[in-house]
């Protein structure tokens, strides 16, 4: 069972059951086809494992919204079963089930009359804690989503930014520690660059807390990033694919789920995989001072053809063409030419690629964290995995 | 009127200021009665509204039928029945707050944005925590709002009922124009109008009180 990094014992992550879930809108729209009443679900079968993110993914008015709804009983099956833990939700009291249940939307809906600190405990305090216990957890969660306690704790959510106030929402989603996260476009309203922060603090979280998230977006790029698996769901409320995005993106199922994921799930593909997943060329490198006769000979040897200089904690500082290299005495910076674009090791192969395209170069410098040259990425070898698959 | 004489005779009133408190009592005690009334009553149909939305227009419409008839002719209405009484006063006057204060409270409430609703649902409230603790007090600003023009109505209205016999000020202003007595019916209108105008200053106080996380926003 995993720890928090609080040493709590985190309750386990829970496992959600769709059992031929199907949710019709019949009367009010008679007028459309069957089956086409925006927000209705066709008999949906899904499992959700322990500790999953699932991300439902579709076009607008595909009913993943509604089979979220379902999961706490916001909206009530027309048939079927939603399970948690096995157990059928439609058996449990709405409101008990709902606390136990993180609940997170595009429009944040905190309560504008509380301050944060009352927000984030909302769950807590309808479930009675002492207030000591509330007073500590909330702290706690508001510094968990990077928002400093004592500056947000009494401020009233009109008073922050719009990412700001999704994180409270997120914080406020986990109070109760709930095995089971329902997240509805949470990063539909924020801008690109936030949404993008947002997604990777959710993704570090995620390693830390290991809950389900069941998250729901008509975004595929983010399906793609935040998914360990991917839940296609078509108009009409029918699933077309369930998968890991690799599998979704590599074998789409049907012609929809091909115009769906878009002409370019190639290059999507390369989103799935780090810059650290690849074997890097080493590069031939040498610090400024060093024998440049002797460097000169490794470079002459090395099919680049050009020799890395680095400083005295390895980190880059340019190129030396092989010409360049003076036939004895040491070696200076002088002569080095600009650098590539510096790869950061976690980087996608797609950012990486995007990064080399932009610079107009053929290969780039992978750095760990501490800046320490690791080796080369060319643009053949990240051509080269997406031949292999 | 004796030629010579002032306007108003300050040592007339000042004689009889145990008069002028408790007529002024009960004209509170009236507006109190009526406005408290009226709300608990329109409070229970914004509910029944909110639950039942088809309620609404045959609710509304009532209430703005007994809205239009005039306040002389209510009370003349209610005589009959309910006898020149403090009971045919307060119904008239309640009447009166419902048109105000049941369109009002439905609109206090159909104002907190959905969002915020639907959260406080999905965290785990019940209906009716969610209505005390999440719905009212942010319908509140409105809601103090449309209880300032209930009550500032219902101390105008209350003058009138002083033609059936009840009526705090309105006593004094309907004897003084009886008798051809300016000190007394100007005595009334100024401590009606004082009454309203420091009513109304009271619920803009109150309207404030009500919600400190709205100036919060302001201040940014």
């Amino acid at each position: 069972m995993p720890t928090s990094v609080y040493g709590a014992l985190v309750q386990t992550a829970a496992t959600v059951e769709f059992r031929n879930v199907t949710k019709r809108y019949d009367g009010r729209s008679k007028v459309r086809a069957e089956g086409e009443t925006p927000g209705a679900v066709n008999d949906l079968s899904l499992i959700v494992p322990a500790g999953k993110v699932c991300v439902l993914v579709g076009p607008s008015g595909c009913g993943k919204t509604t089979s979220l709804k379902m999961v706490n009983r916001l909206i009530e099956p027309t048939s079927g079963q939603i399970l948690i833990d096995g157990q059928d939700v439609a058996a449990e009291d709405p409101v008990a089930l709902r606390r136990r249940i993180g609940y997170v939307i595009q429009q944040v809906g905190l309560f504008p009359h509380q301050t944060i600190a009352d927000n984030v405990a909302t769950v807590p305090r309808l479930l009675g804690w002492p207030g000591q216990r509330i007073a500590a957890r909330t702290d706690e969660l508001l510094a968990l989503v990077g928002l400093e306690p004592d500056a947000y704790r009494g401020r009233y959510p009109a008073q922050l930014s719009g990412g700001e106030r999704q994180r409270v929402g997120v914080a406020r989603a986990l109070a109760a520690d709930p095995p089971l996260l329902l997240m509805d476009e949470p990063f539909g309203a924020v801008d690109p660059i936030v949404r993008e922060r947002l997604q990777d603090e959710l993704l570090r979280l995620q390693e830390q807390l290991a809950k389900t998230i069941l998250f729901v977006t008509h975004d595929v790029d983010e399906a793609i990033k935040m998914g360990d698996l991917m839940a296609v769901m078509a108009a009409g409320g029918a699933l077309a694919q369930v998968g890991t995005p690799a599998e979704v993106l590599a074998q789409p199922a049907s012609e929809f789920v091909t115009r769906f994921v878009g002409a370019d799930r190639g290059l999507k593909r390369l989103s799935l995989r780090r810059v650290r997943d690849l074997e890097l060329l080493p590069a031939t490198a040498a610090r400024p001072g060093d024998d440049a006769a002797e460097a000169g000979q490794r470079a002459a040897s090395d099919e680049v053809g050009y020799l890395l200089l680095v400083d005295a904690q390895d980190r880059p500082i340019g190129w030396l063409r092989a010409r360049d290299i003076p036939l004895d005495g040491p070696l200076s910076a002088d002569a080095a030419v600009p650098m590539s674009p510096l790869l950061a090791e976690h980087a996608t192969l797609k950012d990486a690629l995007s990064m080399m395209l932009a610079a107009d170069v053929m290969a780039g410098i992978v750095v760990d964290p501490a800046g320490r040259a690791l080796g080369l990425l060319t643009v053949e070898q990240i051509a080269r995995t997406l031949r292999d698959g | 009127m004796a030629e010579g004489d002032p306007l108003i005779r300050f040592d007339w009133l000042l004689a009889r200021l145990d008069m002028l408190a408790m007529r002024t009592l009960e004209h509170v005690w009236l507006t109190v009665l009526a406005v408290g009334i009226g709300f608990a009553i329109s409070f229970a149909l914004a509910l029944v509204i909110r639950r039942q939305r088809r309620t609404f227009s045959p609710i509304t419409a009532g209430a703005a039928v007994v809205y239009t008839i005039p306040s002389l002719a209510l009370f003349a209405i209610l005589v009959p029945i309910t006898g020149r009484t403090l009971l045919s006063a307060v119904i008239a006057l309640v009447g009166y707050t419902l048109f105000i204060l049941v369109r009002n409270i439905v609109a206090a409430l159909d104002g907190v944005p959905a969002e915020v609703r639907e959260s406080a649902t999905a965290m785990g409230y019940s209906s009716w925590a969610r209505l005390w603790r999440i719905e009212l007090p942010l319908a509140l600003p409105v809601i103090v709002a449309g209880l300032r023009i209930a009550t500032v109505t219902t101390i105008g209205l209350v003058t009138v009922a002083a033609l059936i016999g009840i009526g705090g000020l309105g006593f004094l202003i309907e004897n003084g124009l009886r008798q051809f007595f300016p000190t007394l019916y100007i005595a009334g209108a100024v401590l009606s109008v004082a009454l309203a105008v420091l009513a109304d200053a009271l619920f803009v106080v109150l309207q404030r009180l009500a919600t400190p996380w709205a100036r919060a926003r302001a201040a940014t």
